[in-house]
């Protein structure tokens, strides 16, 4: 991939916000570069300054110091909408939900930049429309007004409108908030798709962890506070230790192994677990909700198998056929243990 | 959609022609097309009531009703809210303390003979004070709106804008002479009737002009009802466009403000009739829309009020208000309208 | 004819000129303090009833549009007499009045009228006056000013302890406002002279003023006369062969305010034998009519009177171009009653046209029917030009 061509760089990049006329950097200084055809996901914990950073990268706020670079125009085209608007497209989470708004309309507002003084739209204006539509697959909607879908499908319109756009660059604001796991999962594979085949360069902040471990070419690790920005390609980020440190500072614990978070809190409990296939897996999880720290062996041990669960104390030994069977048992014997002491 | 055009069109040729047919004085129809085109014969004053009277007050009509519709719908646009319009907002209050000011201001006798002296650029006098009062408030609504993202909330920001501004006209004629703050009320009680000759002249001009900024700027109009990072991110020029919607509605709601006193809800009804008859929300369709369903609505509050044998001067905002309020208690209780825009 | 043009020049030369203290002319018996002596009555004026007592008088003002007979009820209690028990509700005056505070005009020309004008010692405003002695009385310092409605200075009213207020508010509405002043002693008087209908019984309350300072007698001699010029004049206008229609008022934004049929302005038209097209109208008020309606009117009218805020032709063609198709306008009979406006932009005719009936009337009259009163110079009216 180091072929490719180089969409936007940022030298000693510092983004943040004037209070009384004082600025205060909130991320920074950062260089960075988003490459063609690269899906990169920003992280970070909430307040880190996600937001702020993508608003200063497209020109929505001025930055405070440092360099952007988009497509060689040593940043000259920030100050200038018009020609910006041929750059970079947008996926906000400003909320559009103008009722008498269609789909489609919505969507050709993407023309824009393109279109004549009036808004009119030629044939190719046309042709990008419906392959915007046809890639995120709202076809069936294009009449709809906009008021009358559901939160994944008016987000399949924003993201058809910015593809509309027709812009080399494309950011995407928690494109995946508030929707549910399905359309979760539909917009990042969409956007993974998208950049293998169109060259775009997309950059997206999310909450979303797991899948953005999944898809992401690279991640731009955002800590709070001035901390910094960790990139790199998600599984070199997890083996190297950045995650769980990163993470660590949070109070979160971020597991190498299952590339997922657990609670510290209340791990003074130790189980044993022993067992087999997406049983182990899923009791794992369980247990782990309930506070326990789970091990090899422990005086208190579980063992799991397709047909059930075995609950193994020095005196005792139970069965149970649920997990949620097997956590009712658990709870009252944590009470009865606490009582005796 | 050509058939509604031409449906449409129809229908305001008809109600045109109605109100310059039908009024307290009765005269026959055939009489009225007979003077319509100039021939001659007819009564020299019903050629007076038509030519003087009637005419006069229709064309001001077509002009109050585009201008009026249009400058609702782009204060709708700009403040992302189906409930603005020049009177809820407050830019008619501005436009009131505007034209307050010059009616009863130094208590009357100074400006009085300011406006004899300029003769006719009075008209010219009170268009400006209008359309600078009505500017000025809308810049402090736009100002305060960055800070208020709720629709209601902005509504209620807009009360009091209002409630204020019209606090100081109050003041103003406590220090002002009976007999021009007598004017001044007649004044507020909206008139479509007292514009004639080089009046008609001036308002038509700005009313043109206000309709030439906002068709100009339908494109932009389009992309800030994504709101204002969109727009950006679609090349708009935030601040220009904002200056040119300030500047058309301004000259729309301040100068017909200025001619015919505070005539509300027109701006709130008619976008809303011509999204609905459209199903659009493309400023190329609503703004020619917007002119044409609200000189249709004017023409037939005005056609209300000088119903045969109707002898009263019936205030043309009355009219409009009875027509109007209703459809903004539809608007607040059809859910799906209110969160329009977020 | 020439006889009758005297009496006219005559009687407005005796109200509106003559000089104010008159106290010391005035016959002894009508300032003695022996009230029952000399009763007037009311036959023109609807508003208000005098009674007379032994020592004292009672006045009642009448609120026409609710047909309440007591509304507000006063006890003019001649001064060292003891004020009579049973009439609770009553506001006691002290008479003679010897200084009292006008809050209108015309209150000023009823004053002047009954030669008591030296007597105001406060205005509402500085602004409304014409009468030579109040404004000397200004120039002097010895008349103040008050303010009007919600700027009505109470603590310098209540400091002047004067003997009397005299408002020109709606009798109903009277309570609340000038509470203060009635709580601290100081009787409020309601002029409501301005809801009379005619002009002889516009001009009848200067009986009111007459009986609060004791001065029947001057009062329904100069009156009298005031209404036998009046008659006279009336009745020389029935003669006329014509009855040029007249309009009255500026229409504004397309609504033109006619005085109605039973109004004031309609009664002096008729008097004055001018032809009116809402003589038959109901109602004191006026007509708010749509200028359509007006229009057919407007345009055959001889004359146009009480044009408002204009002195000229081409002030009203300011105003709407429209207006220079009216036969009035053509034929240039356009007439303002503005002709005595001092240089404070005060116009007489609110203040002593009021209290001159007859010199309005015979003004109307030379309008209309200019060779009924060969001579007669216009006193409140003027021509426009």
């Amino acid at each position: 991939m180091s072929g490719l061509q180089t969409l936007l760089t940022t030298h000693q990049l510092a983004a943040g916000y004037h209070v009384g006329g004082r600025p205060i950097t909130i991320a920074g200084p950062l260089s960075v570069s988003i490459k063609a055809g690269q899906m990169i996901c920003l992280l970070g914990p909430n307040g880190a300054g996600k937001s702020t950073l993508m608003r200063t990268l497209s020109g929505l706020q001025p930055r405070l110091g440092g360099h952007i670079d988009i497509l060689g125009d040593g940043g000259a085209s920030l100050h200038d909408p018009s020609r910006l608007a041929r750059k970079i497209s947008l996926v906000l989470t400003d909320p559009v939900r103008n009722s008498s708004l269609t789909a489609y309309s919505l969507i050709a507002l993407g023309r824009y930049p393109y279109s004549s003084w009036l808004g009119k739209l030629n044939g190719e204006d046309k042709r990008i429309i419906t392959w915007a539509m046809e890639v995120t697959g709202i076809g069936a909607y294009a009449e709809r007004k906009m008021g009358t879908l559901s939160d994944g499908e008016r987000q399949k319109v924003m993201l058809a409108r910015a593809l509309a756009q027709d812009t080399p660059l494309m950011m995407l604001d928690e494109p995946t908030a508030h929707l549910d796991l399905p359309s979760r999962i539909q917009i990042m594979q969409l956007l993974h798709r998208l950049a293998r085949t169109t060259q775009k360069g997309i950059l997206l902040s999310t909450h979303e962890l797991d899948l953005a471990l999944q898809v992401a070419d690279e991640v731009w690790l955002l800590q709070k506070a001035g901390g910094g920005l960790e990139k790199g390609a998600p599984e070199d980020l997890v083996l190297n230790g950045t995650f769980e440190a990163v993470f660590d500072k949070e109070g979160i614990h971020f597991d190498k192994n299952t590339g997922s978070f657990h609670i510290h809190a209340g791990s003074s409990k130790k189980i044993g677990l022993t067992g087999e296939g997406a049983s182990i897996f899923w009791t794992r999880r369980a247990l782990q909700r309930e506070g326990f720290q789970v091990m090899e062996e422990a005086s208190l041990s579980i063992h799991a198998d397709p047909t059930g669960w075995t609950l193994k104390s020095i005196s005792d030994s139970q069965t149970f056929t649920t997990i949620t069977a097997l956590l009712q048992a658990l709870r009252n014997q944590s009470i009865y243990n606490e009582d005796i002491h | 959609m050509v058939g509604r055009w031409v449906a449409l069109c129809v229908l305001l040729v008809l109600i045109f022609f109605l109100d310059i047919a039908v009024g307290p004085v009765r005269i026959p129809l055939k009489s009225v097309l007979r003077i319509i085109l100039s021939l001659p014969g007819e009564d020299k004053t019903w050629h007076y009531i038509v030519g003087q009277i009637r005419i006069p007050k229709a064309c001001t009509a077509v002009i109050a009703g585009c201008g009026l519709s249009v400058s609702g719908l782009q204060m709708q646009t700009l403040f992302r809210n189906p409930l603005a319009e020049p009177s809820v907002l407050g830019v008619t209050a501005g436009a009131s303390l505007g034209v307050a000011a010059i009616m009863l201001s130094g208590g009357g006798i100074i400006t009085l003979y300011t406006i004899r002296e300029l003769g006719i650029s009075g008209s010219w006098l009170i268009t400006l004070a209008g359309c600078l009062g009505a500017a000025v408030v809308m810049l402090l609504v736009i100002m305060i709106s960055r800070k208020v993202r709720d629709n209601m909330m902005m509504l209620i920001i807009g009360v009091m804008v209002s409630t204020a501004t019209l606090s100081i006209i109050s003041i103003w004629q406590y220090f002002s002479d009976a007999e021009l703050i007598k004017d001044y009320l007649l004044w507020t009680f909206g008139s479509l009737g007292g514009v004639t000759g080089t009046q008609l002249y001036i308002l038509g001009l700005v009313t043109l002009t206000g309709l030439i900024l906002s068709f100009l700027s339908s494109k932009t109009l389009d992309a800030l009802l994504l709101g204002d990072n969109y727009a950006r991110s679609m090349g708009v020029t935030i601040h220009r466009a904002r200056v040119i919607i300030i500047c058309s509605t301004s000259l729309l709601a301040g100068s017909i403000t200025a001619f015919c006193g505070p005539i509300g809800f027109v701006g709130i009804a008619v976008p809303q009739m011509a999204r609905s008859l459209f199903s659009t929300s493309s400023h190329r369709v609503l703004i020619p829309a917007c002119c044409l369903i609200g000189t249709g609505l004017i023409l037939f509050c005005d056609l209300i009020g000088q119903w045969p044998g109707n002898q009263t001067a019936l205030p043309i905002n009355i009219i409009t208000a009875l027509v109007g309020a209703p459809m903004v208690v539809w608007i607040i209780l059809s859910k799906n309208n209110l969160s329009i825009y977020g | 004819m020439n006889r009758l043009f005297y009496l006219v020049v005559l009687s407005f030369m005796f109200s509106c000129h003559s000089p104010a203290p008159k106290d010391k002319e005035t016959p002894a018996a009508a300032n003695s303090g022996d009230t029952i002596r000399v009763r007037t009555t009311i036959r023109y004026a609807h508003g208000f009833t005098i009674d007379y007592h032994d020592g004292y008088k009672i006045v009642h003002i009448l609120d026409r549009n609710s047909n309440k007979f007591d509304t507000l009820e006063y006890l003019l209690v001649q001064r060292g007499h003891a004020v009579p028990t049973g009439y609770p509700k009553a506001q006691v005056i002290s008479i003679p009045v010897q200084s009292m505070i006008a809050m209108s005009s015309t209150h000023v020309g009823i004053a002047d009228f009954v030669g008591v004008s030296d007597r105001i010692t406060g205005l509402g405003s500085f602004k409304y006056v014409n009468s030579p002695i109040v404004r000397e009385n200004i120039r002097k310092g010895r008349t103040v000013e008050v303010g009007i409605d919600e700027n009505l200075n109470n603590e310098l009213l209540i400091s002047m302890h004067p003997g009397l207020l005299m408002a020109m508010s709606n009798p109903e509405a009277n309570g609340a406002k000038y509470k203060v002043l009635t709580d601290a002693g100081i009787p409020v008087i309601v002029n409501a002279e301005w809801l009379e209908n005619t002009p002889l019984g516009k001009a009848e309350w200067v009986k009111l003023m007459a009986a609060l300072t004791n001065r029947e007698a001057l009062v329904d001699k100069k009156f009298d006369s005031v209404v036998k010029t009046y008659d006279s004049l009336a009745q020389l206008a029935h003669q006329a062969k014509t009855h040029p229609h007249i309009i009255i008022g500026m229409p504004f934004k397309g609504s033109w305010f006619m005085p109605a049929g039973d109004s004031y302005m309609a009664h002096f038209i008729n008097d004055a034998g001018g032809g009116y097209a809402w003589a038959n109208s109901k109602g004191a008020g006026s007509l708010s009519l749509n200028f359509e309606s007006a229009a057919p009117e407007a345009l055959k009218a001889e004359y146009w009177l009480n044009l408002g805020y204009v002195t000229s032709k081409q002030d009203i063609l300011a105003k709407d171009p429209r207006y220079a198709s009216f036969q009035s306008f053509k034929m240039g009979n356009l007439y303002n009653f503005d002709k005595r406006t001092n240089d404070l932009g005060s116009n007489d005719y609110w203040e002593s046209g009021v209290v001159n009936p007859h010199v309005v009337l015979a003004d109307m009259i030379s309008i209309l029917h200019p060779e009924l009163l060969p001579g007669h110079t216009l006193v409140y009216y003027r021509q426009l030009k």
